[in-house]
């Protein structure tokens, strides 16, 4: 059953995904994009990840690719095919590279099996205190310090952001 | 006292920073200063040699070697070198008449450098700083520190043989010397690497004389030879020996108290010095000992022999100088240390007298010139003539001087080349050819000396319009001159043999140092290392006994094997009869029938230019060396650093250039191509990785 | 090792490597940026996966922070497309090779 599953969120992840590069209106990529990223969310699901997959919905395809549209509607884009292509062969070189990556990281990843030492987070501990609470307790004594360093970047990146698209007059 | 010997050295050196760093601004304000601040220094430095050589005399013979380390200079691992002196009869007495001779001729230099403002205080700076050299040479007690000095006075050469060096002449002059002397310390260099090496692998890590000297026994007779040979070498070119002695005559382009002081007394018989301090290693090996005595005996026939048709009278002085240094070498290679060094003390005074002397003539001269604004050579002899009247004092020291060189009985000479030459005959390692070359060369001195002596200051005036305004050289020069004719007419009688009812202070003083008539290897100071020399002696075997057996006839004067004293009289007797007949047909040739000269070098006109352009030796050494080089040379200027290194390096730089500019087109600025980079590094990663797996 | 992990780990690969094609050929800025978030999510699901098999939280914490760091970056790489496009009247990346030898 739940590999029915994630068979159907998986391919669906996979054939949205292909949707994004083959699209030709931008608009269309973004939201077969967010399409892809709800089947993500699902595959967290299936992973117990409820919490990250309600993050994923939320913080990506509610805020980020938000930002997208409102930029793709702002720019005004254009189907562009007057700019001359020469990059092409660079291009196709790089695809035979991505195609050798591919082969040896499904390599990497179906050849190996996990065999490291297991962590605390077992699924009594987590069934008895709550998803949210263990992930909070340690996300704000483990890892206060990442987590304060992640709020000064994004603070950095909304100032960043601010600053470039100013108009300068 | 002993412990302050270092203030020796140190008080030229002080004249040297004073001088050297001030010199251009106390000329400025005072000239007098600058000499009294190098002769003050100088004076100073002698009178502590004066103090520790008294003190020396005063304990007795056995413990008159001391050691006295001053600091640490270079440790290097095994390598551990002091700046440590030797207080020994042999370096005291070197250092007594160096710095006596060097304050001289310091005195004498501020008569003589009068003239020649700008450069007053550099010539001061350099002639302490050879003094400097000089002593560090001879109180060493380490042949690194020797090679220091060694190394010192050849610069301070070099700087003053061009002093004048507006003249490119004088220029090439000093760069001759200084690159033939840089052949010989190559060789002196080498010598002590394998004397280093080849103890080392006994153990024995040092340079220090007594540690070399009472270890000698280690080394094999071969390493033995090679580095006396070495070493000799280093003697040849320091010391104008065949074949290095090119530079000498022409060195004579310096002020003439250079020539007197480097050139003829003191850094020319550093060689010497060396070996009678290295006296135990030759006494190893027998052969090095005959190079040594051939050579030497060689030289001074040769040298005698150009110096009999020389006009230039500082040039006449040179072969001298070149074929008395011969006769030194002559008497240590036939083991008679203490007769070498005995004529290094008599030659310092008496050359040193006749260098002074032919300067002042030159000054004198060279003064008379300019008065009337001639430009004639103020060297040459054929300018020359009658002076004896006009210049007295200069002429009376200088005849001293001469019969000192010519070896007439009752002057210095006389003694220390007549122990020579009988050492030449009768030592086990002497032979009579080589007293036979000996006693030839003394006649040629004492013709050539007595031709100089008459060119000059014998017959009519040369010179010319400039005779009226000779006069004799002011008091500053005079005084030297007066003293070192005195110490020229009485010097010898520090060594008078016993065959003449003398006792020979100079050999009996010298003796803790080469003392191998005492049948000891080495005496040094302390006793626990006499023993162990002595050990060493009985447990090394034969060799260093036969070594050492040699050493003691040669230089003993009651060794087994010793020929009647008639036959010491008798050879006495025909070298001074063969002085006196050179001294006859100079007069004859000179005074008497002065066509006679002209007639000959006519008759014999191939000899006689033969002679005169010094057999050709220099251009010999152009054709056989100097020409070959120079090729050698343009070719790894143009074929090998032109060619290949610059082409390398070139190469390299243009490989660079293109290939830069080739791989800039990775650079294209499409952010993409960037990207594609990245898979590509991530591909051979992973790549790298599973090939590692495997 | 839980169950059916190659799948996920497979589907994450597979995700990565679309997403990388895409980042490579595409020349409309903004698309390029879709494909690296899928690229991430790619990533992301990979980290979840080990997080899960070895009953660890550090990969959920780290698919946060990368989160976070897509935020940031969509915030700063919009606000350079609208720059760009500004100043060029375009964002195809074909025409941009300003910063090369």
């Amino acid at each position: 059953m739940e590999l029915v599953f994630l068979l159907i969120c998986g391919g669906l992840a996979v054939i949205s995904s292909l949707l994004v590069i083959f699209a030709r209106s931008t608009l269309h990529s973004a939201l077969w994009m967010v399409f892809s990223f709800f089947m993500v969310a699902i595959i967290y699901v299936l992973l117990h990840a409820q919490f990250l997959a309600m993050l994923q919905v939320i913080v990506y395809a509610g805020a980020i690719m938000m930002f997208i549209i409102f930029a793709i509607m702002m720019l005004n884009l254009r189907h562009e095919k007057d700019a001359k292509v020469n990059t092409r062969v660079s291009k196709v070189v790089g695809v035979a590279a991505l195609i050798v990556l591919f082969l040896e990281m499904m390599l990497v990843s179906l050849g190996n099996s996990l065999s490291a030492v297991q962590g605390p987070i077992t699924d009594t501990l987590v069934a008895t205190h709550g998803r949210v609470a263990v992930i909070s307790n340690f996300l704000f004594a483990d890892y206060l310090l990442p987590f304060e360093v992640v709020s000064i970047l994004l603070t950095a990146g909304v100032i960043g952001a601010v600053v470039l698209a100013k108009r300068v007059k | 006292m002993f412990d302050y010997i270092w203030l020796v050295p140190l008080f030229p050196a002080i004249g040297v920073l004073i001088n050297g760093l001030l010199g251009r601004r106390i000329e400025a304000v005072n000239k007098s200063l600058i000499h009294w601040i190098a002769c003050g220094m100088i004076a100073l430095s002698f009178i502590v040699t004066c103090i520790i050589f008294f003190q020396l005399q005063g304990l007795p013979a056995a413990e008159r070697i001391i050691q006295v380390t001053c600091f640490p200079w270079i440790n290097s691992g095994v390598l551990q070198t002091n700046i440590a002196y030797l207080i020994d009869p042999l370096s005291m007495m070197m250092a007594m008449f160096v710095i006596g001779i060097g304050f001289l001729i310091h005195v004498y230099s501020i008569g003589y450098m009068d003239g020649d403002p700008g450069r007053y205080y550099r010539f001061f700076v350099y002639l302490n700083l050879f003094m400097f050299s000089m002593i560090n040479l001879i109180l060493a007690n380490n042949y690194l520190l020797m090679f220091l000095g060694w190394e010192g006075v050849g610069l301070c050469s070099y700087l003053l043989i061009g002093f004048w060096f507006d003249d490119e002449a004088n220029a090439i002059a000093g760069k001759k010397a200084f690159i033939t002397n840089r052949v010989g310390d190559f060789a002196f260099l080498i010598g002590m690497f394998l004397l280093f090496t080849g103890l080392g692998e006994h153990g024995v890590w040092s340079l220090q004389f007594n540690e070399v000297f009472s270890n000698v026994h280690y080394l094999s007779t071969n390493q033995a030879t090679a580095i006396c040979l070495l070493f000799f070498i280093g003697c040849t070119a320091k010391s104008a020996q065949i074949p290095l002695y090119v530079w000498l005559p022409d060195a004579m382009a310096g002020p003439t108290p250079v020539s007197a002081l480097i050139h003829a007394a003191t850094m020319v018989t550093s060689g010497v010095y060396m070996i009678a301090r290295s006296n135990v290693l030759f006494s190893m090996s027998p052969f090095a000992l005959g190079v040594v005595a051939t050579v030497g005996a060689l030289t001074a026939l040769f040298a005698a022999s150009i110096g009999l048709v020389q006009n230039d009278i500082k040039k006449v002085l040179a072969y001298s100088t070149v074929s008395q240094l011969g006769y030194m070498f002559l008497g240590l290679g036939v083991g008679a240390y203490t007769a070498g060094m005995f004529h290094v003390l008599t030659h310092a005074f008496f050359k040193a007298l006749m260098f002074l002397g032919a300067g002042a003539v030159i000054h004198s001269m060279h003064h008379a010139y300019h008065k009337i604004h001639s430009h004639d050579d103020a060297q040459d002899m054929r300018n020359m003539g009658g002076l004896k009247d006009k210049t007295p004092v200069t002429f009376w020291t200088f005849l001293v001087g001469t019969i000192a060189i010519a070896g007439i009985p009752g002057f210095s000479g006389f003694f220390s080349k007549d122990e020579i030459l009988w050492k030449a005959y009768s030592s086990p390692q002497g032979h009579w050819l080589l007293w036979l070359i000996g006693v030839i060369a003394a006649g040629m001195t004492a013709f050539y000396m007595f031709r100089l002596l008459f060119m000059t200051f014998f017959n009519e005036c040369r010179a010319g319009d400039a005779a009226e305004y000779i006069h004799d050289s002011p008091k500053t020069m005079l005084v030297p001159l007066c003293v070192l004719a005195f110490l020229a007419a009485v010097g010898g009688y520090l060594g008078v043999p016993h065959a003449l009812g003398g006792s020979n202070m100079f050999h009996h003083f010298l003796e803790p140092v080469i003392g191998l008539g005492d049948g000891k290897l080495l005496q040094d100071a302390t006793t626990a290392v006499t023993h162990g020399a002595q050990q060493a002696v009985h447990a090394a075997g034969h060799a260093v006994h036969a070594a050492a057996g040699h050493a003691v006839e040669a230089a003993g004067h009651h060794g087994a094997h010793h020929p009647p004293l008639w036959v010491e009289y008798l050879l006495m007797a025909v070298s001074v009869a063969i002085a006196g007949f050179g001294i006859f047909i100079a007069y004859i040739m000179y005074i008497k029938k002065r066509e006679i000269p002209v007639a000959l070098a006519e008759k014999y006109a191939f000899v006689h230019r033969l002679l005169l352009n010094k057999w050709y030796i220099d251009e010999l050494y152009d054709i056989v060396i100097i020409s070959p080089l120079r090729g050698f040379s343009y070719f790894l200027w143009k074929g090998v650093d032109v060619g290949v290194i610059d082409g390398i390096v070139n190469g390299v730089a243009r490989f660079v250039g293109w290939g830069s500019a080739t791989l800039r087109y990775m650079q294209s600025g499409y952010v993409q191509s960037y990207a594609i980079s990245v898979v590509f590094g991530t591909v051979i990663l992973l790549a790298y990785y599973f090939a590692k797996a495997l | 090792m839980i169950e059916n992990q190659s799948i996920y780990l497979a589907i994450s690969v597979v995700l990565f490597i679309i997403g990388a094609a895409g980042a490579v050929c595409r020349r409309n800025a903004i698309v390029v940026f879709m494909c690296i978030e899928i690229m991430l999510g790619g990533v992301c699901i990979a980290f979840v996966t080990f997080s899960r098999a070895h009953q660890s939280l550090d990969g959920i914490f780290m698919v946060l922070f990368v989160m976070a760091v897509a935020a940031a970056e969509a915030a700063v790489g919009l606000a350079i497309f609208v720059l760009m496009y500004r100043k060029h009247g375009s964002i195809d990346l074909d025409k941009f090779n300003l910063l090369k030898w």
